[in-house]
């Protein structure tokens, strides 16, 4: 309707649609038709059914979170909701933001560094009012809070108090009287100790009634008082957040100054310098001695040089540590899935002799793979001190260089391309063993030898179904290997589930929401760029997977 | 002297095609072979063009299977030019009844799958020119870059075609090459067809259930008796000069001579079949004779069409 008559959007209609269909994105279609005046009744009928339904359902299914996370408790706190999942989510961007400020602090140098100095200077100057501000805050809600709590609790604590006084009262009466009881039993006598023998069960009877009395009530009292109040929590919220602040910009300025790279190499070579001159008055064994010294400066320098900001990890950083960690899996994965296959689609013989490894093979689970893996990893990966293959994974390659490649990352990935390389493996064999038999009759007619055949005739008409057989092993590896970086605490998401399971924080369990809708997310991504690929590929007709 | 160099061995180009006591059994898990063909005698000059009608099942396309060498062979034997053959090769080119292109080349791509092949000295240009020229031939000049999911049946059979002759075979065979075509593509390949044969000299052979089209296209028609068992039943030399017009052809009386000669041929068959069908497997041959009566009601349509 918008477009239909403007010449240019009326010619890119088509390629819009297409693209939108490659991508997988389908539910977009009906909205370009639409603003393209196209069936209006149609597209809108479509529209409500694939966006305006599952966004309802969206928002449906998060009202239920919200109130099914303030009726379930557990030990570590409610359940987070939306909201403080939403809050957690902010706090560990808020994080990886001050990480990343602190690791450019860390290399500035000269009038950038005195600016950025001056900067936080004047940021941090601001903070001790409102920390003290917000910590003030907090003390108020508290002690209003306890004000409020006291209120609603003081005539249960009065009348506890009475009671007590009663029971115990009642209780020593009781003792008094049984006291008395005794003193008047005739050994010998059956009825009168039986009679005796009542009483003092009347009266052990009596004392529990009244304690448990007392428990509950104080039960009643302790759960009011312990009740949260949002005012407090927002205080505290807001403190911790000034608290956080401060601190990052105290630890700014130290990266800025003390810490700071080009100030310690600028300090270290002066001194150098200083040394030098000195030593060229000395001789004999002080000589020899400053000398040394120099010398030991000099190697530090270059340490100093080569060093970069070693601060905590993030949860950015981890996220690209295991995209990472499951492509290099997935790699290592389909250059083993994808040969086999094909020679057990080709080969009737070799397939049989394949059958029984695959049958034993795939169903293990990681968690048996990963340790293995990690034996074998950490015995045969040598350190980068002492392989230049390592040191060149550590110190130059591409862009692996940043992400620490270490026996526990390997042996993920190949828990990762263990698992995923089934779907793959299956998949390929499948679409070389179900070639249209025509096709292989030109192939034969052509006299095609056996490389051309495979690269012309095969493997292009099994494409589909190996993208299909990709798709699903990226997928079954990214499920995979969050698991294993929790078990090898190889840097990645897993590891920072890991973290946040063992840290206390009151905000560690919403993280770990967080992580759930993280970990969804890029799933989907992954999945997608496969359907794009596994479209690409596909042509009419082509076999699907299974 | 440089030309005569040039000029391969005269044996090796030579195109006549000698089928002699042919004989293909199918294994039946059930009892004895099923013997499809049987003493299936047929010698086909250089330049002749052969078209093999019968009833459906009677074992058409396996003979030509065989010849392409595509099917083995189980007894007697062909040979062509003068070698026995066992194993297809680029001599013998096919052109099956759907167009078997590789969906992911373009009609270029699929017509250079085998030149390659066919030509392994041929330089990079050599070859293009190759491929340029038999799409050419088939009237694709334009449509190299195109996708076979791009074009229509029609134009997918003439890729198919162009993959064929590309390879300069001795001899081309055809296997209900225009089945699945409407009957003006039908006419229109026909004629390519037709012409590339005047041109290249070759052989060949098409399988059809189009009375017509057997009578139109070829020099000799071979009837096929009906299986199993089946061999050559009869033979129909067709009597018109080349280069063939349709109009003309269509207007002879020896035309309807022909056909109706052959369309005979059939309907006895198909008697003969339902009067022994008591004595021999009910299942094929129910089979085989409904698709029998199909043909001749196909042909029977045509002929009124035309008429
Ligand atoms: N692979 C096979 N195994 C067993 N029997 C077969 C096989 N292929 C064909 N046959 C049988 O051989 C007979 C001849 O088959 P063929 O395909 O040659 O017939 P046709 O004359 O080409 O039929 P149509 O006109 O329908 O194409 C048929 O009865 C068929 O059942
Ligand atoms: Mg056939």
């Amino acid at each position: 309707m918008i477009f239909a008559h403007m010449k240019f959007f009326s010619k890119i209609k088509y390629p819009i649609l297409k693209a939108i269909d490659v991508s997988g994105l389908t539910f977009l279609s009906p909205v370009v038709r639409l603003c393209y005046g196209e069936e209006p009744r149609v597209q809108m009928k479509k529209i409500s059914q694939w966006i305006l339904i599952p966004i309802c359902a969206i928002i449906l299914f998060i009202f239920l979170w919200a109130y099914g996370s303030t009726v379930v408790k557990t030990k570590s706190g409610s359940v987070p909701g939306p909201l403080e999942t939403l809050k957690a989510g902010e706090s560990i961007s808020k994080f990886g933001n001050y990480e990343k400020a602190k690791e450019e602090a860390y290399t500035l140098t000269g009038p950038e560094r005195d600016e950025a100095l001056k900067k936080a200077q004047a940021r941090l100057g601001k903070m001790d009012p409102i920390v003290k501000a917000a910590t003030d805050q907090v003390g108020g809600a508290k002690a209003q809070y306890a004000e409020v709590i006291k209120k609603r609790t003081s005539g249960m604590t009065s009348r506890r108090d009475a009671l007590k006084k009663s029971y115990s009262a009642n209780q020593s009466a009781r003792k008094a009287s049984l006291a008395a009881l005794a003193d008047t039993l005739t050994p010998g006598n059956e009825t009168a100790y039986e009679n005796f023998m009542k009483e003092v069960k009347d009266h052990t009877d009596k004392t529990d009634l009244e304690k448990e009395e007392l428990a509950t009530l104080a039960k009643e009292i302790k759960e009011i008082e312990d009740e949260k109040s949002d005012d407090v929590a927002k205080a505290l919220f807001a403190q911790t957040r000034a608290a956080e602040e401060r601190q990052f910009l105290q630890k700014q300025i130290d990266q800025l100054t003390t810490q700071n790279k080009g100030l310690k190499i600028e300090t270290a070579q002066a001194k150098i310098q200083e040394d030098a001159r000195v030593l060229l008055t000395l001789t004999g064994p002080e000589a020899v001695k400053a000398a040394g010294k120099i010398a030991k400066a000099r190697s530090r320098l270059v340490k100093t040089e080569e060093s970069v900001y070693a601060g905590p990890k993030t949860l950015g950083y981890q996220i690209k540590r295991s995209i990472l960690c499951v492509f290099a899996g997935f790699l290592i994965g389909a250059f083993i899935a994808i040969p086999i296959g094909i020679l057990c689609g080709l080969n009737s013989t070799f397939m049989a002799a394949m059958t029984p490894f695959i049958a034993i093979f795939k169903p293990v689970s990681p968690i048996v793979w990963l340790p293995i893996c990690l034996i074998i990893a950490s015995a045969v990966v040598p350190s980068p001190d002492d392989s230049a293959f390592m040191d060149w994974l550590w110190e130059d390659a591409w862009i692996l260089n940043h992400y620490d490649i270490n026996p526990a990352f390997i042996a993920s990935a190949i828990t990762v391309a263990l698992c995923s390389l089934w779907a793959t493996l299956a998949n390929t064999a499948l679409g070389v063993a179900s070639i249209d038999k025509d096709h292989l009759n030109v192939a034969r007619v052509l006299k095609l030898g056996f490389w051309p055949r495979l690269f012309k005739i095969v493997i292009p008409s099994a494409l589909p179904l190996i993208f299909a057989g990709l798709r699903i092993s990226l997928g079954v590896g990214w499920m995979v290997l969050i698991a294993a970086e929790l078990l090898s605490s190889s840097e990645g998401i897993g590891k920072f589930v890991w973290d946040q399971f063992n840290n206390g924080a009151s905000d560690s369990f919403a993280k770990l929401f967080v992580v759930v809708f993280v970990v969804g997310i890029i799933g989907l991504l992954l999945d997608r760029i496969m359907i794009v690929f596994q479209r690409l590929v596909s042509f009419e007709g082509s076999p699907t997977a299974i | 002297m440089s030309s005569l160099e040039l000029m391969p061995d005269p044996a090796a180009l030579r195109r006549s095609v000698e089928i002699s006591n042919l004989i293909k059994e199918y294994p039946n898990p059930y009892g004895e072979d099923f013997r499809v063909v049987e003493n299936f005698n047929l010698n086909i000059r250089e330049g002749e063009f052969i078209s093999l009608i019968g009833h459906s099942g009677c074992g058409k396309s396996t003979v030509l299977t065989m010849l392409a060498g595509l099917n083995e062979i189980s007894g007697g034997g062909i040979i062509v030019g003068n070698k026995e053959i066992d194993s297809p090769g680029p001599d013998r080119a096919v052109v099956f009844q759907s167009p078997c292109l590789m969906p992911w080349m373009n009609s270029f791509q699929n017509v250079m799958l085998g030149v390659k092949n066919v030509y392994p000295h041929a330089t990079k240009a050599e070859r293009r020119q190759i491929v340029e020229h038999s799409l050419a031939v088939v009237g694709l000049a334009d449509s190299m870059k195109k996708y076979p999911a791009e074009m229509s049946g029609g134009m997918q059979q003439r890729v198919g075609i162009a993959r064929a002759i590309a390879l300069q075979p001795k001899v081309l065979l055809l296997d209900e090459p225009f089945g699945r075509l409407d009957s003006l593509t039908r006419m229109e390949l026909q004629d390519v067809i037709i012409e590339i044969l005047a041109r290249e000299k070759l052989t060949a052979m098409i399988v059809t259930h189009d009375v017509d089209e057997a009578v139109f296209m070829a020099d000799r028609c071979v009837m096929m008796s009906n299986g199993p068992k089946a061999g050559v039943g009869e033979i129909l030399g067709i009597d018109f000069a080349r280069p063939r017009n349709r109009e003309v052809v269509y207007q002879d009386p020896k035309f309807f001579e022909y056909r109706e000669h052959l369309l005979a041929f059939l309907e006895q068959r198909a008697h003969l079949k339902s009067s022994t069908r008591v004595f021999s497997d009910g299942d094929t041959m129910g089979y085989t004779d409904k698709k029998g009566l199909e043909l001749e009601s196909h042909a029977t349509s045509k002929a009124t069409s035309v008429a």
